[in-house]
């Protein structure tokens, strides 16, 4: 073997571990009584709902711990970002784990690892724009036949026997799709270091695996041009490629000329890297897009940009585009579609409607029929401000959700700034007096100096509903979904040097430097460009009070939203207090209610009777030591039942499964000192 | 629109953190760093960090935030070798441990400034085993008003 063979094969060095064997025998007897969880949303709706109540009310804070897993050891460095959701079927759990993205099949009952897959990628795996452990796997069967799908961090499609993690011969080339070929594209700059990824997880519907794709963040791209995020379905049989959809239309494609001055030959981005879902039912797939290329300017892109953060509905067996919507005009605020459309079976005024709920930054839920694309609620046109960017193009127009009403902030006023005391209102607003304010849509400005900054939004790139999306009670017909109310975007722009970018306009603010937002180690040799020196009296504000934040409470929220009435039933603050807040000297002797949490990567899960979420933040308080609780709600009402503590935040979206008759939850925590760890948690054996 | 479970927690108040240093000990709002190190680290910032962490620390859908509520609880009650092991081991993510010591110290230097931690006239230690002895405080004490 030459040295350049030993290499290319070293760096890609595929392993299997079987451990143990998988207790089929047991599981089979007890089969019929467990409650799976076999997608990564619980179902391929996206309601991260199983009808359990063995954890209720009464015994919620009875919970402990019944295994827990470290990811430290599945990859060649720890993790602090598990974002990951398990499965549990057929008498197994799976799930991705650490910087590695192995795949790991354990117990469900005791955490015991039955085997364990990983890939060494090499370079393509270390310059991949979305890496470590990602958010999940897809399982598929056909009663004979058990696969694991899951996308390595430099974008292969895997596809593994479930029994023993060893891949599927017969899939694809020995068992992957490499996803940076047959795209109709060539990914650039060469499929090593060329940007394309995905860190979801994919999903399999009617022997189809559907896959969208992420790229680095936006706010400051090097380019105008970049690789596009188009989805693709595969045979889950045979890897081939069945279809693929492009979120930017080549010529002669429905939206095409939505995308002026040629623009659609050059932009990228625009995919989809969230959940995506399916009603199998009906055939056809829901694919929630991201934004363009820079995400906050546009002159380079003008017109409507479709199907840039458009909700799209094509065939599950064509990719043919059926339906489509296109949530926001002209991207221009980064509200990419963050999370999966959940689909619920509803009843509107005494009409039964197979609607699409989708949740979004903004905090608007937007509700269609799911076979039609027509709004259940109006969503009228209605007037947004447009902008004075040199260069930009602006839609005067957005579509407003008249029901149901935004479940969270998406504007800034005023009115929403901290409120504790009149001297911190006026601290707030001496700040914000430096920024543009204004609504939903309220566009982005140029930075100066003299002011504003920029425009200060909430609602926007962290605002909202991010990744791990709402859920869904198909009982009750309410929509369960956590909130950021309090990430606070400025938004300023700032002409890029050409040296730097050849885009226009790109993020910051003035009398700061202008820096592109890089990869390590780039314009770090000689010759590289000198940044202006600061100006004084510019530059970054920050955006809280002695670590008070800017905004009122509350800061992160739960909210019930009754589907059939489009109204929110009840919203709550979601988490301690932060220490911050909690002990802040300014609000000494005061009493303040739950403020709830400024993060936005909190999922929920809903079982029969209750709201399952963890916090996003450790709190240290007199009920418990440093940590984060995972807490219960009664879903009626809203009211905390029970919590139950985690040694760091909840990363990944709980999930819930019975299995020989105990249900089980299961939480990824991670963050701060504390890296990744799936902890399951039951009921104490003597009160089953 | 009902709004629930807003319990109070006004009852937490006037308690001492569990975690709270006592006036000996030294914590971030000491001065434990200096401006031209932490100038030092913004230029290793923009080069090292701010791809996934942002511009304004605010971090993103890759990476999380070093700056506000998310930031200051996770590390609140640690103490800075904490954190300093934390960057020293895992960043930057695409290669991690290749900065040195006195470039993980200028870049945690530029964290504290962006979070207004206060400048001093010494500069931040190298050594995780010396930074231990630094916590990290998110709220400001009283008497260093």
């Amino acid at each position: 073997m030459s040295r350049k063979k030993f290499s290319e094969w070293k760096s890609l060095i595929v392993w299997a571990v079987v451990l143990a064997a998988i207790p089929a025998s047991s599981s089979a007897q007890t089969r019929t009584k467990d409650t799976e969880w076999p997608s990564y949303a619980a179902d391929l709706a996206g309601t991260r709902y199983r009808p359990l109540d063995q954890i209720n009310a009464s015994n919620f804070n009875d919970l402990e711990i019944a295994w827990r897993i470290k990811t430290d050891n599945f990859g060649d460095r720890p993790e602090y970002k598990l974002e990951g959701t398990p499965l549990m079927v057929n008498g197994v759990l799976y799930a991705t784990a650490g910087s590695r993205r192995a795949v790991i099949a354990l117990d469900p009952a005791t955490g015991e690892l039955l085997w364990i897959h990983g890939e060494h990628e090499g370079k393509r795996g270390g310059s991949a724009p979305r890496q470590l452990s990602g958010r999940g796997l897809a399982y598929w069967s056909d009663g004979k036949e058990e696969r694991i799908l899951y996308i390595t961090p430099g974008y292969r499609l895997i596809c593994l026997n479930a029994k023993n993690g060893i891949r599927v011969p017969t899939f694809g080339d020995k068992g992957e799709v490499d996803l940076k070929l047959n795209d109709d594209q060539e990914i650039l700059p060469d499929l090593t270091t060329g940007e394309i990824g995905i860190q979801s997880a994919p999903v399999v519907a009617k022997d189809t695996v559907i896959i969208g794709a992420a790229f680095r963040e936006g706010m400051t791209p090097r380019s105008m041009r970049n690789n596009k995020g188009y989805v693709r379905g595969f045979d889950v049989r045979t890897g081939k490629r069945l279809w693929i959809f492009h979120t930017i239309p080549k010529k002669g494609e429905l939206g095409y000329d939505t995308w002026e001055k040629g623009s659609a030959e050059y932009t990228g981005n625009t995919g989809v890297w969230t959940q995506i879902t399916v009603d199998e039912q009906l055939g056809l797939v829901y694919l929630p897009v991201e934004t363009p290329t820079s995400d906050f300017y546009g002159g380079h892109r003008p017109g409507n940009n479709l199907f840039g953060e458009t909700l799209v509905c094509v065939d599950l067996k064509t990719g043919e585009r059926k339906w489509h919507f296109q949530l926001v005009h002209h991207p221009l605020w980064d509200m990419d579609i963050s999370s999966a459309p959940i689909l619920a079976d509803i009843t509107v005024e005494g009409k039964p409607v197979k609607a699409v709920a989708q949740p979004t930054k903004q905090g608007f839920l937007y509700v269609f029929d799911r076979a039609t694309g027509k709004p259940v609620w109006p969503m009228p046109e209605k007037p947004v401000e447009v902008g004075n960017v040199p260069g930009e193009t602006y839609s005067p127009t957005q579509p407003i959700p008249s029901k149901p009403l935004a479940y969270s902030r998406n504007g800034t006023s005023i009115d929403d700034l901290i409120d504790f005391t009149p001297a911190l209102r006026e601290r707030a607003k001496e700040i914000v007096s430096r920024y543009h304010l204004g609504p939903v849509y309220t566009p982005p400005v140029v930075s100066k100096v003299e002011g504003p900054l920029g425009t200060l939004t909430l609602g926007t790139a962290s605002g909202g509903t991010n990744w791990p999306g709402g859920s869904y009670d198909p009982e009750t017909h309410m929509v369960y979904v956590y909130a950021c109310n309090s990430c606070m975007e400025p938004i300023g722009l700032v002409p890029a040097p050409k040296e730097i970018s050849d885009i226009k306009y790109i993020a910051g603010t003035a009398g700061q430097e202008v820096e592109i937002l890089k990869g390590p180690g780039e314009n770090a040799g000689a010759d590289s460009p000198k940044p202006a020196k600061k100006k004084a009296g510019a530059g970054y504000v920050p955006m809280n009070i002695d670590g008070l934040p800017l905004v009122k409470p509350p800061y992160g929220t739960i909210s019930a939203i009754n589907l059939d009435k489009g109204e929110i039933s009840w919203q709550i603050a979601h988490g301690e207090t932060d220490d911050v807040v909690r002990n802040s000297p300014a609000l000494k002797g005061m009493s303040i209610p739950r403020t709830g949490q400024e993060t936005y990567n909190v999922g929920t899960l809903v079982t029969k009777t209750l709201v399952i979420a963890g916090e996003g933040h450790v709190t240290t308080t007199a009920d418990h030591p440093r940590g984060a609780m995972l807490r219960a709600y009664d879903k009626a009402t809203g009211k905390e039942v029970g919590a139950v503590f985690m040694p760091a935040p909840q990363t990944g979206s709980p999930m819930t499964y019975m299995v020989n008759g105990k249900q089980y939850i299961v939480v990824a925590v991670s963050g701060g000192p504390y890296s990744g760890e799936y902890i399951a948690y039951t009921l104490p054996s003597n009160e089953e | 629109m009902a709004i629930a479970g807003l319990g109070v927690i006004g009852a937490f108040f006037g308690m001492l953190r569990a975690q709270e240093a006592p006036s000996s000990e030294r914590s971030v709002w000491d001065g434990v760093y200096t401006e031209e190190q932490a100038k030092r680290g913004e230029a290793l910032y923009e080069k090292q960090c701010s791809a996934c962490h942002g511009d304004k620390l605010a971090g993103r859908e890759s990476a999380p935030p070093l700056t506000g509520g998310a930031f200051l609880s996770n590390w609140n009650g640690l103490t800075l070798g904490d954190l300093f092991e934390r960057i020293r081991r895992t960043m930057p993510q695409t290669s991690p441990g290749k900065l040195t010591r006195q470039q993980n110290a200028d870049i945690l230097a530029y964290v504290l400034s962006f979070n207004k931690f206060p400048a001093g006239k010494t500069e931040l230690y190298r050594q995780a085993e010396m930074l231990k002895e630094i916590h990290f405080v998110s709220e400001k004490p009283a008497a260093k008003k």
